[in-house]
């Protein structure tokens, strides 16, 4: 019986609210009341840039019928004083997920069987991460709670997303009200929303970040396609895709760089989207800002890392220590730089974090009216709803909020926030009873009560003889105070009262269980310097280190510039028909090699003393995996649409550390985990510069293959056997099959192309697949092979295939067994790409021998040694001497393997790989012979560059461990301080060769 | 029909092949004739090096290492190895060579036992002598092992052999010298929520391990061997650990946990520690040295743990822990493939800081000393076993390795391996294509006579 009377209490309560809910039959009489409310004299902030001071605000149905400083309050209004209050407009968040069903990422197990197709059923598109039917307002279901929180912090309208899958369909936007779902939802499809994560989709592909991006540009394709040809297929994906990007489409990237690659496919296809950002984006300012992105920045600002255990604390890298110093600066620094930002309270675990963290973010040189603005009228208009939210002006919603104080003041609360024209209280005005008290407990009065803190939640200190820390409570009229008799005791003085006038009384217990009575009297407020104090501690923390390129451990705060460098008196390792020049001269200028001889002299040039000393070119290593997020999209036996090049992160600081051993050009390879990989990206390291600037300019494409075991899964555990191919057999197959297809491919667009304007009216373009695109690129020479290969038959194989479907191949990388068929190799005019020695890992490695680079070098196949090790790379000049050990190689040709042949292989070899005029300036100047063990680079010059300098290397050892240092003892301060600390956390990234099937940065939970 | 067919035509091919020589060369005989090797550069091992001088060894015994004008020549049949080096035959601790011939096919795996406590797992019995890696490590110096057993908390006992036998009982150096205990991993709180209950799970998991490694070593510490009812293995095998007769190797490699380990070992009443990996040994090097702990470090062709670190940190740690005063040795961090390398990892420690032959002694009688075979093995000196490498160049630095003679215990062992014998293979085959094409005219004027 009582449970029915709650329940018809609420409805009576809920019906009391509603304003427009025509189409709905009511159950009783009709209860619609105007809400005609007028707040008068408060200072109102109709938007972010105007605040009217005594003004009055009127707002009638929900709506702001008029607002300024002479407008009359209307007949029959509720009139609220607000007096010394603020009212701005309700908060807009472009990013929740408010009242969405939660999305639950399961990843599969790596050892389960593959999923290969989608589980979806109906006409939907083929891969499950691509869900653009998925349209947020349907799933969209009022959350009180969540909605609370919210309000709490000021938010009266939210972008509701659901988070989920690559193409995430549309979102909604919609009201903190808690009214039918009909009257909240402001815009049923306000944007379309992306990102480069499957969700919930456990099927296999993409299951690299390539692939998440080859998916996303392939869906664009297919679904211009389907728009253009409805008659071929019925896609219900494909047309909610085409229909949702007539919304301002929103991208979800997790870091920095996801930016920049979301952008990318944005620009390909026409879009210009709205950033989800992470927090980082000052990293990488100008990179991002010329993406002319609007980004919406989260408040998620790390805390301090628990640095007490020297020991553990190495565990905390540069990067995140000072990225715990910076975060709070990001919208600063981004809008300061003409960054369109808004903000969201969605990464934050904790949503009472909101207020604080972004007057934090303004204390770090946000001005308020740009932070006001990118939570008004930046999402307001981003989202087409500016005539709805973001401002107060005449007509607007009834969205405000009322506060104590200006917003952004250290102790602002907000008391009320109003949604669609309904009330929820958020806070009391708390009562100040900060200030110096003079306790008189029983006949002792030697003691006084320092009340300090916030108003809402005040602090104690005891002082007497000993200064004692005490807890003090203030609950409407009473209070309760506890504290230690003295600084060593354990017994505590426990003390109940009430507020008397501006003192406070009662009675209390001390230690030996006898009552006492107790006044404290107030004596005078928080002194002035207790204020000051506390103003200078947060503007010293506001203070942060210089920025550094990369953000990562050797990054600097200027990168090394471009020199005229004069190296004399060297050993110069040309290899070019002079060889190699004893007390010979090499200068560098622009960039490039100026000249190389004797006696040269050049009166701008830096000097450098070459004496006893080597030059060779920069290495040039043809397979690494470095500086990759990703390395294989094993998941299909082709995928030729994925790119490297999408993957490159700039700040691996493997790159500094080849750098260190003289490697100036990498290739940067897919894996081997299936026959038709993905497209290579080939860098130079500069270290310091973006992912974009490190690709060497009109470098010509390549792919990687592969054949034997990895591809057939050999190694890959039992569950491992449902992909084809699952033999060398099959391998075949995938190769003539994929050709094939690629050339009617061809030809279907030739004939396309051929027709005439008026007949390709008539005519439904083919599909274009950007799979086949690559693959015909290799029959046109325009895309160039390098094969994972060990065994003599494979390798035939695909020599045969090649022939056969009128492509060649380019490079064998591995090629354990090249020496057995060298011979048709060099009939094929294929290179290799080998290792010095390593065989013994698996079965078709088993006869690999040390003597097969210079079997291939003496057979005239151009011959190279490479790493596909991150380590190894760091000595690849002394891989290449092993052949000289071995086989009796040459040392110049021993060093061309390292430096000209791989040039050669990745046809750089106009440009780089030699020393000679013209050329460009990656060159190493080595403190002994190059092939030796006992050789190190002094310099490394990439364009002319000094990337690594050993000298500045030392002195960049000595300021790491200085800044580190800095910023240890800021984290001990503010732990000591009192705030919260996490600990030390450690993620490993891993080596990664081409074997492995997935790279993702693993949490490691052991300490090494 | 078919079967018939197929045997016809290997009987065919066995008759028409070319005797090949088997893939794995057949152990040396023992040594016959006192010989002298002269005229080289001797580096001995204990850092010393002597120019032009000669070595002579008898029934496997060094019995002259000294200057060539000091050796007494009669006797001794004489080989002149001048302008070369002479070199103590290399030591890989810490290997699993011989115990496995394919990483990646189980089958070819025998370091690997199941359960988590082996002590009692003997790793000698499963070396096999007839791997084809084995001869291509000798060809670069590297002529006696540690065959160590791989996985779990206690992984079992290794035993050193060399490596050129008929068989592993042949080959022991020094049989069951150590058992080798992978201290457990220190585990960290990563602050990911979603971490927590994994990682919860992991810490009792370790707290368990621990308990166990505790009654193990205490029930060790009091077993007798024959004097109870019933036989324990596992403890039997341990009582070594206590009177000093048993190495007790601690695989660790973080600071705490070098710490951690030593002192449980110590506080157990283990006589003999030795810690292997030991990444952060510089870091706890005050601990190490006031404790007497020798160090095997495997981290040297490896990457600094720490983008934090100096690019540098594992080239230059060997320097460091020779400055710092740790007796150590290097190794190559279980790499089978790896194995043949050692040499060139004691020179990427002298480019990085060591001395030369202090480098040397890093991967010889440091590891001699470490392993307890010192008295036999690990340097160039008189009344030790003869086992020794001459190189035409630096052994250290793979663009003069030369491997010319390798001696262990007096037999001069065949250099041959499967990969040399694979490259005449098919270097031959290339030289005759190229010598029926090249000369076409040295062919037609041939063909005029």
């Amino acid at each position: 019986m009582k449970k029915i009377l709650t329940i018809a209490a609420c409805l009576a309560f809920s019906a009391g609210g509603v304003m427009a809910q025509e189409t709905f039959p009511r159950n009783g009489v009709y209860d619609e009341r105007a809400g005609l409310v007028a707040f008068t004299n408060a200072t109102v902030h109709t938007d972010y840039k105007t605040a009217i001071p005594n003004a009055t605000l009127v707002i009638r149905n929900g709506k702001v019928e008029a607002v300024g400083a002479n407008v009359k309050v209307p007949a029959g209004a509720v009139v609220m004083d607000a007096k010394g209050k603020h009212i701005y407009p309700g908060l807009v968040d472009m990013f929740s997920d408010y009242g969405l069903p939660e999305v639950k990422v399961e990843r599969r197990n790596w050892r389960a069987s593959p999923q290969l197709e989608s589980e979806k059923q109906g006409a939907y598109n083929w891969n499950q991460a691509i869900r653009p039917e998925t349209n947020a307002v349907e799933l969209f279901k009022i959350d009180s709670k969540q909605a609370a929180e919210l309000r709490k912090q000021g938010f009266g309208t939210v972008l509701a997303v659901h988070r989920d899958g690559i193409a995430r369909g549309t979102a909604a936007l919609v009201t903190l009200a808690e009214k039918r779902e009909n009257e909240v939802v402001l815009k049923d499809k306000a944007a379309g929303a992306l990102s480069f994560e499957k969700g919930t989709s456990k099927q296999d592909y993409p299951n690299s970040l390539m692939g998440s991006v080859a998916l996303l540009r392939q869906t664009y394709l297919d679904a211009q396609w389907n728009a253009n040809n409805p008659q071929k297929e019925q896609n219900i994906s494909l047309t909610a895709f085409t229909q949702a990007n007539n919304f301002p489409q929103i991208f979800e990237a997790d870091n920095k760089l996801n930016v920049l690659r979301a952008d990318k496919v944005g620009d390909e296809f026409g879009k210009q989207y709205i950033m989800k950002g992470a927090g980082d984006e000052y990293q990488m300012l100008p990179q991002i800002k010329a993406t002319n992105a609007p980004v919406i920045l989260s408040l998620d600002f790390p805390a301090a890392y628990n640095v007490e255990d020297p020991f553990d604390a190495r565990r905390v890298s540069l990067e995140d220590m000072k990225h715990w110093e910076m975060a709070p600066a990001n919208a600063a620094l981004l809008q300061k730089a003409g960054v369109t930002i808004a903000f969201t309270a969605h990464d934050l675990k904790d949503k009472k974090d909101f207020l604080p963290n972004l007057r934090k973010a303004v204390k770090y040189g946000l001005s308020e009216e740009e932070a006001l603005k990118a939570l008004t009228a930046t999402p307001a208009k981003l989202l087409n709803a500016e005539s709805m939210v973001g401002s107060l002006n005449k007509g607007m919603l009834a969205n405000f909020i009322i506060t104590t104080d200006n917003l952004f003041a250290e102790d602002g609360l907000i008391l009320e926030n109003w949604v669609q024209g309904e009330q929820y209280k958020i806070s009391d005005v708390p009562a100040d009873y900060r200030g110096v008290y003079t306790l008189k407990l029983g006949n002792d009065t030697g003691r006084k009560l320092l009340v300090s803190g916030t108003a809402e939640k005040p602090e104690l200190q005891v002082i007497a003889k000993d200064t004692v820390k005490g807890n003090i409570s203030i609950k409407g009229n009473l209070v309760t105070i506890s504290f230690a008799e003295s600084k060593d005791s354990k017994q505590s003085i426990r003390l109940s009262g009430w507020v008397a006038d501006k003192n406070l009384q009662g009675e209390g217990q001390l230690p030996n269980a006898s009552s006492v009575k107790w006044v404290a009297a107030y004596s005078e407020a928080m002194t002035e310097k207790e204020k000051k104090d506390r103003a200078k501690k947060e503007e010293m923390n506001a203070a942060i280190g210089s920025m550094i390129y990369p953000f990562q451990a050797f990054g600097q705060a200027q990168l090394p510039q471009q020199e005229t460098i004069l190296i004399k008196n060297a050993t110069v390792w040309t290899n070019e028909k002079e060889g190699k020049l004893e007390n010979a001269d090499v200068l560098i200028k622009n960039g490039k090699i100026a000249k190389v001889g004797k006696n040269l002299s050049d009166s701008g040039a830096k000097v450098v003393d070459g004496t006893g000393k080597h030059v060779t070119p920069g290495i040039i290593d043809e397979h690494s995996h470095i500086a990759l997020d990703g390395v294989n999209e094993g998941t299909q036996a082709v995928t030729s649409e994925v790119r490297m090049a999408d993957v490159v992160d700039p700040e691996d600081i493997n790159i500094y550390r080849q750098l260190a051993g003289g490697v100036t050009t990498s290739q940067l390879l897919h894996g081997s985990a299936n026959p038709i990989g993905g497209q290579s990206a080939i860098v130079k390291l500069r270290w310091g510069k973006s992912a974009e600037e490190m690709l060497v300019e009109n470098a010509d494409g390549y792919i990687k293959f592969a054949l034997g075991e990895n591809v057939k899964q050999s190694n890959w555990g039992s569950t491992q056997t449902i992909r084809f191919p699952q033999s060398r057999m099959g391998v075949e197959q995938v190769f003539v099959d994929a050709f094939t297809r690629a050339k009617e491919y061809e030809q279907a667009h030739k004939n396309y192309n051929k027709l005439s304007k008026r007949e390709k009216a008539k005519t439904p373009a083919p599909r274009r697949d950007l799979e086949l695109e690559a693959l015909v690129e290799i029959l046109n020479e325009k895309r160039f092979i390098t094969c994972h290969s060990y065994v003599q038959s494979e390798i035939n194989m695909l020599m045969n295939v090649a022939d056969e479907m009128g492509f060649k191949v380019n490079t064998f990388t591995h090629i354990l067994e090249g020496y057995k068929v060298a011979d048709k190799m060099k009939e094929h005019g294929v290179g290799g790409s080998t290792f010095a020695d390593w065989w013994a890992y698996k079965m078709e490695v088993k006869d690999a021998i040390p003597q097969n680079a210079g079997i291939m070098n003496q057979l005239g196949i151009v011959t190279a040694i490479n790493s596909d090790d991150a380590e190894m790379a760091r000595r690849l000049n002394q891989e290449a001497a092993k052949s000289v050990k071995y086989t009796g190689m040459s040392e110049e040709d021993a060093l061309k393997m390292v430096t000209l042949n791989p040039a050669k292989l990745l046809h750089l070899d106009d440009r780089m790989g030699s020393l000679k005029t013209g050329k460009d300036a990656d060159v190493v100047l080595w403190n002994d012979h190059p092939l030796s063990i006992y050789a190190k680079p002094l310099k490394t010059f990439v364009d002319g560059v000094a990337y690594y300098d050993l000298e500045r290397d030392e002195q960049m050892r000595k300021e790491l461990e200085k800044e580190r240092m800095r910023l240890v003892q800021k984290m001990l301060n503010e732990k000591s301080g009192g705030a919260k600390t996490q600990v030390p956390r450690s993620i490993k990234a891993h080596v990664v060769h081409c074997e492995d099937v997935q790279h993702s940065e693993e949490e490691s939970y052991f300490a090494y | 029909m078919k079967i018939h067919k197929r045997y016809i035509s290997a009987l065919v091919a066995l008759l028409f092949s070319v005797p090949v020589m088997a893939q794995v060369p057949a152990p040396a005989p023992k040594q016959s004739k006192p010989m002298l090797l002269k005229g080289a550069t001797l580096h001995i091992g204990n850092g010393q090096v002597i120019e032009n001088a000669a070595v002579g060894f008898e029934n496997g015994k060094i019995t002259y290492a000294g200057p060539q004008s000091g050796a007494n020549l009669s006797g001794y049949e004489v080989v002149d190895v001048t302008g070369q080096h002479i070199y103590p035959g290399l030591i890989q601790p810490n290997a699993t060579l011989g115990l496995n011939e394919v990483e990646s096919v189980r089958a070819t795996i025998d370091w690997r036992e199941i359960g988590d406590m082996n002590p009692n797992v003997r790793s000698v019995i499963a070396y096999n002598t007839d791997s084809d890696i084995i001869p291509t490590v000798r060809a670069n110096g590297v002529l006696m092992t540690q065959l160590t057993p791989v996985g779990g908390t206690i992984s079992g006992t290794s035993s050193i052999v060399q490596l050129d036998a008929w068989n592993w009982e042949d080959a022991i150096v020094k049989a069951d010298e150590g058992m080798h205990l992978n201290w457990p991993s220190m585990l960290i709180e990563t602050g990911n929520s979603r971490a927590d209950e994994r990682l919860k799970r992991m810490a009792e998991e370790r707290d368990k391990t621990m308990l166990e490694l505790e009654k193990l070593f205490r029930d060790a510490s009091v077993y007798k061997a024959g004097k109870h009812n019933s036989e324990n293995l596992k403890l039997a095998s341990m009582t070594g650990l206590f009177d000093g007769s048993r190495k007790l190797y601690i695989h660790a490699n973080y600071g705490k946990e070098i710490i951690e380990g030593v002192n449980f070992a110590k506080n157990n009443g283990v006589k003999d520690i030795v810690v292997v990996g030991a990444r952060d040994a510089v870091a706890v090097s005050d601990f190490l040295k006031a404790n007497n702990v020798s160090v095997i470090y495997s981290g040297v062709h490896a990457l600094p743990s720490r983008a934090e670190e100096d690019v540098d940190m594992p080239y230059k740690t060997p320097y460091l822990l020779h400055k710092a005063g740790i007796p150590f040795a290097l190794d190559y961090d279980l790499s089978i493939h790896g194995t043949r390398n050692l040499p060139f990892i004691a020179g990427t420690a002298a480019a990085y800081g060591l001395d030369k032959e202090q480098a040397l002694a890093a991967v010889s009688l440091n590891t001699a000393k470490i392993l307890g075979i010192e008295k036999q093995a690990g340097s160039v000196e008189v009344g030790k076993d003869a086992t020794l490498v001459v190189s035409s160049g630096d052994l250290l630095d793979m663009r003069t390795n030369n491997v010319t003679y390798a001696f262990i215990q007096g037999r001069n062992v065949d250099l041959n391996n499967k990969q040399k014998v694979l490259y005449e293979k098919f270097d031959n085959k290339y030289k005759k294509q190229q010598q029926q094409q090249v000369p076409a005219g040295a062919t037609s004027s041939s063909a005029g006579k």
